[in-house]
This record gives C-alpha cells, structure tokens and sequence, in this order.
C-alpha cells in the first residue's frame, strides 16, 4: 500500500477537521458580496447587517481576514455545555453532542474567540466533557467482545481515537474465542 | 495472529517447542531430539517445535502435552490476577503468547481447547485496558522525557506484554499523541 503506516488505521485528525469544515455555520458579513459558486455549492449573497450561512471553512477564512463576525452554534455556549458536562459526570451514557462538536469547537475557539462569550471558560469545559467522555470509552474498552459493541452518541473524533486499538482488539478477540460450530460436523478433517 | 501464510508473527508464535511422546518408532530420525542420530523410539519424548508437531499430531505418530506456558500454575496465576502475570517471560522476549495459545486450542478439541479460549480471552480482556491506559499516558508525555512514571508495577507490566499487547500498545499510544497534537496546535498560527 502507498499510504504510509501510520495513516493506514485511521483518518487523521486534521482529515476530520477538513470534513467538519463543510458544515454550515451563521456568520454576519462586514462586506457585500454577489451570490457565488464554489464548488460544494454556491454561497451568499452577503449583505453586511442579514445574517447568512456559509461553510465553515468560509467562515474562518472571512473571518481571519476580519470579513465577518461568526454565530456560535446553540451549543457552544458555558450555559449547555455545564449542563451537558453535569449529564455527563452524572450518567453513566455519553451525552448527546453534535457529532462533529470537537472539531467545530476547536475551529470557532481558534479562529473567532472574540465572538463566543467568555470563550475560556468554554474552552475548559470542552476539555472536561471530553475527559469526562474518555473515562467512560475507557470502560467500554473493557466491556470488548469479538463480535460487538455499541457506544451510542460517541463523537467522530473521539471513535477515531479509539478506533485502532479496538478494531485490533477485537480481532484479537474474534482469533482467541472458539466458534463451537466448527466441531459440530463441520469438522475440515 | 491471523492465518495468513506470509504473517511473520503467526510465524514466530510457531516457533515454539511442545512436548510430544510418539507413538511409534520413527526410523533414523533421532536428530530432532539434540544432536545423536538414530532412531525415535515409540514413548519417547522429544520437544518438537509446533509447526512440525502439527503433522505428527494430526497423523497420529505423536500425543503432545500441554505445554508449560499454558500449564495450571500459570491458568492458576492468570485466575488471580491476570495483570501481574509476565506473559513475554513464558514465551521468550517478543514472543506472541496469545498467537501460541490459539494454535495450542486449535490442536485440542471440546472441552479442553474451550478451556484456553476462555484463559485467552479472559486475560486478554482483563489486560486490555492496562495496556491502553499505559499507551495513552505515554502518549501525553513529552517525547524524550522517558519514563517518569517511578511505578514498579506499571514498569513490570509493560516488559511482561506479549507481542500482540506491544502491537497494540504502539496503535494506542500513536493514536492518542495525534489526536492530542491536533488538540493543541491552533488554527491561526498557520495563516
């Protein structure tokens, strides 16, 4: 295979950071621009005071040439995130959370701090949902059984960082665990 | 672990040497039994190693005993507390102690080779997330700062992983410092 070994078990986490960059945010754009098409789709009008919803990674880049101001999504606010962090110190399931929250989150904190309210706090909790969601992948990886397991509401950053080891894990598992049909007649010799 | 031919661990977890006691006279074959010549004698016990074992066995020239990594000392270890157990020390450094097992329980039948899948599996559960939880804390030292984790216990374990446990050891630990690179390097540095 070309690719090198260490891109072969999974997508890396800039990979996933480029396919969450497709997802629509709302921005106010500080300049007019005509309705243009790019090749995902076509965007805008931007007229400066209306709201508009462009790609993120639109956005970051207007937004790194102090073009626009960007929205935060409804859930990247210290309000719902202490209370998703308290369902998820509380319960023992993950917490429901946007799929891709972790790479939209770090792209909004990176890019446009200045339009989330108090964006440490939110950075530091953030950081504590996802230890918090860490210990418990943590415990399902005990729970490893050679034919399935469910994690439901796990996020794509963080099944991408566990998927290596439980993929081998369980395939480890599959050539350890003895299927009791192959000695009932169905023997090769 | 797998079945292909060309895998170079399923290789080397062959490369073991069981106990079999033929039973029959093998003519001018003595060799494989140290260096004298002459022939094997019915009851007689040599150590073979499994990949040539496995003819014998299957064609009835030899009965194979259990051999000692696999033994009711070690099951009886592994039943108390399967962390503390040296599984590399049974099989030699870099050896593949599960590779070996699965082919053991694959020589066995019934009852028996059901009891070695359930000492593998449940040890391989039980040792899993060690394995990972020591990854991942590697994985967030500094590279370069070695280990400056001073637990005995902690150290004992990671030289007593098995190849496929250092295997998996490596994914673990490559995954968590990418994923926790990515975390930390900021978006606006780079334009």
């Amino acid at each position: 295979m070309a690719l090198p070994p260490s891109l072969r078990t999974s997508i890396s986490p800039p990979e996933l950071q480029l396919v969450a960059s497709e997802q629509l945010v709302e921005i106010v754009p500080l300049v007019s621009m005509e309705r243009t098409a790019f090749i995902s789709g076509a965007y805008g009008p931007l007229r400066p005071p209306t709201k508009c919803k462009v790609p993120l990674w639109m956005a970051s880049n207007l937004k790194l040439k102090k073009k626009c101001h960007i929205v935060p999504p409804p859930w990247l606010n210290v309000d719902f995130l202490q209370e998703r962090l308290l369902q998820e110190t509380t319960d023992p399931s993950f917490s429901e959370m946007p799929f891709r929250f972790a790479e939209v989150a770090k792209i909004l904190l990176d890019v446009a701090p200045d339009d989330l309210q108090n964006p440490d706090r939110v950075r530091g909790l953030l950081k504590d949902i996802r230890e918090a969601r860490q210990a418990k992948s943590r415990e399902g990886l005990s729970k490893l059984d050679h034919n399935e397991l469910m994690l439901p509401n796990l996020c794509a950053m963080e099944i991408n960082e566990i998927r290596p080891f439980f993929v081998r894990g369980m395939a480890v598992l599959t050539q350890l665990t003895r299927e009791p049909p192959q000695e009932d007649g169905m023997d090769q010799g | 672990m797998d079945d292909d031919y060309y895998s170079i661990e399923s290789i080397l977890a062959e490369n073991q040497k069981i106990q079999c006691t033929f039973k029959v006279d093998v003519p001018d074959m003595g060799h494989l039994d140290g260096g004298k010549a002459g022939d094997i004698k019915a009851l007689s016990k040599v150590q073979i190693p499994l990949w040539m074992a496995y003819i014998l066995i299957y064609s009835d020239h030899a009965d194979f005993t259990i051999p000692p990594p696999f033994a009711a000392r070690v099951r009886n270890a592994l039943n108390a507390e399967p962390r503390s157990v040296r599984l590399s020390a049974l099989v030699g450094q870099g050896g593949w102690w599960y590779g070996f097992g699965r082919m053991i329980m694959r020589l066995l039948n019934d009852v028996p080779a059901q009891e070695i899948s359930e000492v593998l599996t449940k040890t391989f559960r039980a040792r899993l997330p060690e394995v990972v939880d020591q990854a991942q804390h590697f994985a967030s030292l500094q590279s370069g700062a070695g280990s400056s984790r001073g637990d005995a216990g902690a150290a004992a374990f990671r030289e007593g992983m098995d190849g496929t446990e250092r295997e998996l050891f490596q994914l673990a630990q490559e995954s968590a410092r990418k994923t926790k690179g990515w975390y930390e390097t900021s978006e606006r540095g780079r334009r």
